[in-house]
């Protein structure tokens, strides 16, 4: 069994500035019924504020900045993840696949390392 | 004499050790590796002690041996030694010789679950059938690079690449659930598409790497035998075979192409034509039509013809394209379908559907204009054929289309002299 981190890219102005909107009771509760639906293969997972609460820490050489905003301007933002029990790439996908999202967006699913 | 019979033993008998190899260790390199090791073995051992009773048989046997103690071995450096697959017996097992480990059929054929691993989605498109060409099929890669017009490194990067991916994601090393089954397949028909559509339009060139064909007849019959419930998958086989059929047809005494309704039924291969009929109505008593059958059903209707004076199945042809216009309307079809047009309901009418399509195609689509100019030329037109021809030629076709462009150019241009 493998631990896949599933990482969830939306628009995130679909959920109202500082995702206050009538748009995250609307995911909220579908990622409830999904929680369920995920059972013991769920590790862990959280929805995250919106990227205007991001701080972002820059390291160069030997300095280290930090930065208003997140690590990378995007049409869609990381908004949330799950670290998932899956025993192989295909059950990660079929997983996945099933994360409501209220519109279009993209789930990537990356192995931990040393997960194997 | 061995070399000789080592080397079609390695060729014909690869993939299956190596889709053994990976199924039972799990490991895509190892599995590599450790055929290449077993091969090694083999020049010297074979002509020591003579060719064994089974070669492939031998070819697995020492293999599998490579493979475990390679695996030993990296576990000794990962000071773990608690795996149980390496305690079993045959570690300390002595060299056995030749003779001993001859048993005739003990190879599990697992090449399905390799060439779905292979073509998974997760694997990037390019790679997937160079991929498959070189572990399923055995072939090197000096001669993949070739036929993808790619460079050695460049392609073994690649490979690489994929390989690694494949570890590091966790791509199981399984056939596909039933729920991702057709779409999974689908990449797999495609990607065979895609590596015999590499073979076939290298066989009307210099033919270097024609022999690959052969292999991609042999993964479409692998593929038919395991999945036999699956019509496209049977209309693959078809259309392989009847592509194949047609190969000594295909170029003419100076290398040119030759169109199909030109091509000598006389020297296509009865054989394969016979095979692919067989295929093909396995494939039709599904009752669902899916986009490989329409196209076998396309040379099925070429390979029907027995003589060069019997009339071409323009008929025949343009049906088949209205069944799969209806299907799938899609540029590249009406434009194929165009052709017979041409020669059923008349030249001005196919003019006028390329006009139709000419802003869906990118400037530089070389069968648009390849269809414009022959039809140009048909119509009386050859100073704007000429132009085509021009347009097509310079979009660098493959030598023999090449060939037969500049020929059609050459005609139109000295009708444009007598006018």
């Amino acid at each position: 069994v493998t631990q896949y981190m599933l990482l969830i890219y939306e628009d995130e102005r679909i959920y109202g500035p500082d995702k206050n909107g009538p748009g995250l009771e609307e995911i909220v509760a579908k990622h409830m019924v999904f929680n369920k639906e995920l059972g013991s293969a769920r590790i862990g997972g959280a929805g995250l504020k919106a990227t205007s609460s991001a701080t972002t820490i820059r390291k160069n050489k030997r300095a280290q900045t930090v930065h208003d905003g997140p690590f990378a301007e995007t049409r869609e933002q990381l908004g949330g993840y799950y670290l998932i029990d899956a025993p192989d790439l295909d059950a990660a996908i079929a997983i996945a696949k099933k994360v409501p999202m209220l519109r279009d967006g993209s789930v990537e699913i990356r192995p931990l390392l040393g997960g194997l | 004499m061995t070399d000789g019979i080592l080397s079609r033993v390695a060729r014909e008998s690869s993939g299956r050790i190596v889709a053994a190899l990976a199924m039972r260790f799990r490991d895509l390199d190892l599995a590599e590796d450790a055929f290449a090791g077993a091969c090694e073995k083999a020049v010297t051992a074979w002509r020591l002690h003579g060719t064994p009773y089974d070669p492939p048989g031998w070819l697995y046997r020492v293999a599998e041996r490579r493979a475990l103690d390679a695996l030993r071995r990296r576990k000794v450096r990962e000071r773990s030694v608690s795996d149980p697959l390496l305690s079993g017996p045959q570690l300390f097992e002595p060299e056995a010789s030749p003779t001993i480990i001859d048993e005739a059929g003990l190879i599990p054929d697992e090449r399905l679950r390799l060439i779905f691993i292979c073509c998974h989605p997760a694997v990037s498109v390019e790679a997937r059938a160079a991929l498959t060409l070189r572990l399923v099929c055995g072939l090197s890669t000096s001669d993949i690079a070739k036929a993808f017009l790619l460079g050695e490194v460049t392609l073994t990067q690649r490979l690489v690449r994929a390989k690694r991916k494949i570890a590091d994601a966790g791509v199981p090393f399984e056939v596909p659930r039933p729920e991702d089954w057709p779409q999974r397949l689908d990449a797999v028909l495609s990607t065979l598409e895609v590596a015999y559509a590499k073979a076939h339009e290298d066989a009307a060139g210099a033919g270097a790497y024609a022999g690959y064909a052969i292999e991609i007849l042999e993964l479409t019959r692998v593929l038919a035998e395991l999945a036999p419930q699956e019509s496209e998958v049977l209309a693959l086989a078809a259309l392989v075979r009847y592509a194949e059929a047609r190969r000594p047809a295909r170029l003419d005494d100076y290398g040119a192409m030759v169109p199909l309704s030109e091509q000598d039924p006389a020297v296509w291969r009865p054989p394969l034509i016979s095979e692919a009929d067989s295929y093909f109505g396995r494939a039709s008593a599904f009752g669902k039509i899916g986009p490989r059958l329409f196209q076998a059903a396309l040379h099925r209707a070429w390979c029907k013809r027995k003589d060069l004076a019997e009339p071409p199945p323009w008929r025949d042809i343009l049906q088949i394209y209205d069944l799969l216009l209806s299907q799938r309307d899609d540029p590249v079809v009406r434009l194929n379908r165009a052709v017979p047009l041409a020669e059923v309901v008349g030249i001005s009418a196919a003019l006028e559907e390329l006009e139709s399509l000419e802003e869906q195609f990118p400037s530089n689509f070389l069968p648009y204009h390849a269809v414009r100019a022959d039809l140009l030329r048909r119509a009386g037109r050859p100073a704007d054929a000429g132009d085509a021809y021009d347009a097509a030629i310079a979009l660098d076709p493959a030598p023999a289309e090449r060939m037969w462009l500049k020929r059609r150019r050459q005609s139109v241009l000295s009708d444009v002299a007598k006018q």
